[in-house]
């Protein structure tokens, strides 16, 4: 399948922090149907450059086209613990003009959290925070998702659920960049696979049905 | 524009849910109120000074220190799971934050002096309830003044270490031309005097809300960027 | 020229400033204590009003140019502007210091109390205070593109809230008169202590701009020291 305009594109990308350079002339693109992951050793700078993709940080230097609305799921759930999952969604939904009761009750239909509705987010374990947040962040129907670590913390079956869900969402045109060290349990989903060390991008190579952990240790060999 | 009212007031109830459930900041800015109140009431030597003379200096301690307690909470309760962040990978317009908050500060602080006021009143002995109008106007001009400035700082500094001590630091200086202001006008309309007298002052405390809620409001969006 | 060459050229340059600054500053004091008659009311302890009052000049300049600095700042983002309003901000923060010890020192014997809260000493206590939030608030941030932009939003609301402040503090005090009138406005002098205040103000004026070149030399200096430093540090 060709792939269709892209819905990001970084050009350039570069982000200093207290004098440190963290990020240095990052350039990538990402097509719809497009699953991105994002792999590389800790302090390299992953979670820095998908919160600069999403726009809470200001790039140094470079450029970031963003063509579609994306929805972003991170480490904290960004949610209120104090209100409930409905609640919460009810709330973003509404920031996003997104109207209707239909909307939040399908969402928490989709990650399986209709149960627990109206608890409140404190109450949650990971796993179900991790279920609202991705909620959260297709409340508007986002073209690009930018996930950082979504398996962390999840037991094997909650893993694999996302993990359809993603392949899921994928198969329907929404483009994702997903930092993950959990490759193998993202073998279905990943379309693409690209290294970020010291805070520069390696190339981006397409796995074309190959196991991302192989391809991951090829590229990890011919570095050594 | 409409948008912008229309997230700003979101914000502004999720806020106030947000309180109501919890309760926590309301209790204890109640508490404090009493506190401050009482002690400042016992503490001075009933011979040598009158209740009437210590008390406005005693029900503006009183707001302003319940108005730092709203303004941490305001920022605060964003940080636990990175909320904010949330908010800000919504398209609204950022000023709609400042707003937000501002108006779930006032509202917050305003339960708070609601309550206190009958409690100063007991405690104290004034007669508030003749110039009761003009009291709650000149309260409500310099709580704006307090509200706007300490959102836009509450918001600074939350991110900084020692964010507890930065906010009462950074404000102080701000909060001398409306409390003065407010302390002035209280002590002189319970001694009698015609809200005309006071007119000085009341132009002093608009000019200082047109000023600064024009000034934070414009600002925020610089202190939201990391 | 590097930049590191440019820094030490004004650092160099603000030294030479200041020396001319303090050689006035001595020439000063001679005026003052020598050529100046003595006061009537208050004896020799007035002259110390040739350096309290521009000290409370410099430090009301300082707040002006560092609230000016602060808008520019958040225009152009340049970093070297951050730096010369942060300079401006500790010079500052130096002469209100010299103005509210001067202060008591000049009072005491006339007032007969260290402390009084009169309009200008409490104006300048509240700029001090205002200097020293700036000040701290620049400590605890170590991103040097948050602090800038963080200190120039205080910057800004400070030169604002200023004329609040002195409006505040007159209002107050007209209705509350102080015990002794004490007025050390210029326009009321005689000849001759006049020439010696001015002479003071121009001095002062002076050593504020030594000052503040040297200040933003040694900042800029130890900015580009932190960058080399984690460059290294890759």
């Amino acid at each position: 399948m060709p792939p269709s305009e892209p819905v990001l594109v970084a050009t350039g990308v570069a982000r200093r922090f207290a004098y440190r350079r963290v990020l240095a002339d990052v350039s990538l693109a990402v097509s719809p149907g497009q699953a991105l992951l994002l792999v590389g050793p800790n302090g390299a700078g992953k979670t820095t450059l998908l919160r600069v993709l999403a726009g809470l940080l200001r790039a140094s230097a470079g450029h970031v086209d963003r063509r579609a609305p994306l929805g972003m799921v991170a480490h904290d759930s960004m949610l209120y613990p104090a209100l409930s999952a409905r609640e919460n969604l009810r709330f973003f939904a509404r920031l996003h003009g997104v109207n209707g009761r239909g909307r939040v009750d399908a969402l928490l239909e989709q990650v399986g959290m209709t149960q627990r509705a109206d608890d409140r987010v404190g109450t949650f374990s990971r796993g179900m925070l991790q279920r609202v947040a991705i909620a959260r962040a297709l409340v508007h129907e986002p073209g690009l998702l930018l996930l950082d670590e979504p398996l962390s913390g999840l037991d094997d079956a909650a893993s694999r659920t996302l993990a359809a869900l993603l392949g899921a969402l994928r198969d329907r045109g929404t483009a994702m960049i997903i930092v993950s060290h959990q490759l193998e349990l993202l073998r279905d989903v990943g379309t693409h696979i690209v290294r970020l060390a010291d805070g520069r991008l390696g190339p981006v190579e397409p796995l074309a049905g190959r196991d991302p952990v192989e391809v991951f240790a090829r590229q990890m060999q011919g570095m050594g | 524009m409409r948008e912008l009212t229309r997230a700003a007031w979101h914000i502004a109830v999720k806020d106030l849910a947000i309180e109501w459930r919890t309760k926590t900041a309301f209790a204890s800015g109640l508490v404090f109120a009493v506190l401050v109140l009482a002690v400042l009431f016992f503490s001075r030597d009933p011979t040598a000074v009158s209740s009437q003379d210590i008390a406005p200096g005693a029900i503006w301690v009183t707001f302003t220190f319940a108005s730092m307690l709203g303004l941490n909470r305001a920022f605060l309760l964003e940080r636990e799971q990175r909320a904010l962040d949330g908010i800000l990978l919504t398209p609204i317009p950022r000023t709609a934050v400042f707003w937000g908050k501002f108006v779930a500060n006032l509202a917050f602080v305003g339960a708070i002096q609601a309550v206190s006021l009958p409690l100063f009143v007991l405690f104290y002995d004034v007669p508030i309830w003749a110039r009761l109008p003009e009291l709650v106007l000149v309260i409500v001009m310099a709580t704006v003044a307090f509200v706007a400035v300490g959102t836009l700082l509450s918001a600074m500094v939350v991110r900084t270490r020692y964010a507890e001590l930065m906010l009462p630091l950074l404000l102080l200086p701000f909060l001398v031309p409306p409390l003065v202001s407010g302390v002035q006008v209280t002590a002189r309309l319970l001694e009698g005097r015609p809200l005309s007298d006071l007119s000085g002052w009341l132009r002093l405390i608009a000019g200082f809300d047109l000023a600064f809620v024009t000034l934070a409001a414009s600002l925020f969006h610089v202190v939201l960027d990391e | 020229m590097t930049t590191r060459d440019r820094a030490r050229r004004i650092g160099r340059a603000g030294m030479a400033v200041t020396l001319l600054g303090l050689a006035g500053l001595a020439g000063v004091y001679v005026r003052a204590l020598v050529y100046t008659p003595v006061e009537r009311s208050q004896g020799a302890a007035q002259k110390i009003f040739y350096v309290h009052v521009p000290a409370a000049w410099s430090a009301l300049v300082a707040i002006a140019v560092t609230g000016l600095l602060s808008i520019l700042y958040l225009w152009l983002k340049d970093r070297r502007i951050d730096l010369a309003a942060a300079a401006s901000a500790e010079v500052g923060v130096a002469f209100a210091t010299i103005m509210l010890t001067t202060g008591p020192i000049w009072g005491k014997p006339i007032w007969g109390t260290w402390w009084t809260w009169d309009a200008r000493l409490t104006s300048t206590l509240f700029l001090f205070l205002l200097f020293v939030g700036y000040l701290v608030l620049r400590g605890v941030i170590t991103d040097p593109g948050i602090r800038g932009r963080f200190s120039a939003v205080i910057g800004i609301m400070g030169l604002v809230l200023v004329p609040f402040i002195h409006l505040t503090v007159y209002l107050f005090r007209t209705l509350h008169p102080a015990p002794i009138v004490l007025k050390p406005s210029a326009p009321s002098l005689p000849g001759v202590m006049l020439v010696t205040l001015m002479s003071s103000l121009g001095v002062f004026t002076v050593l504020y701009v030594g000052f503040m070149m040297q200040r933003y030399a040694l900042g800029l200096l130890r900015e580009l020291r932190e960058e080399e430093l984690a460059g290294a540090a890759g």
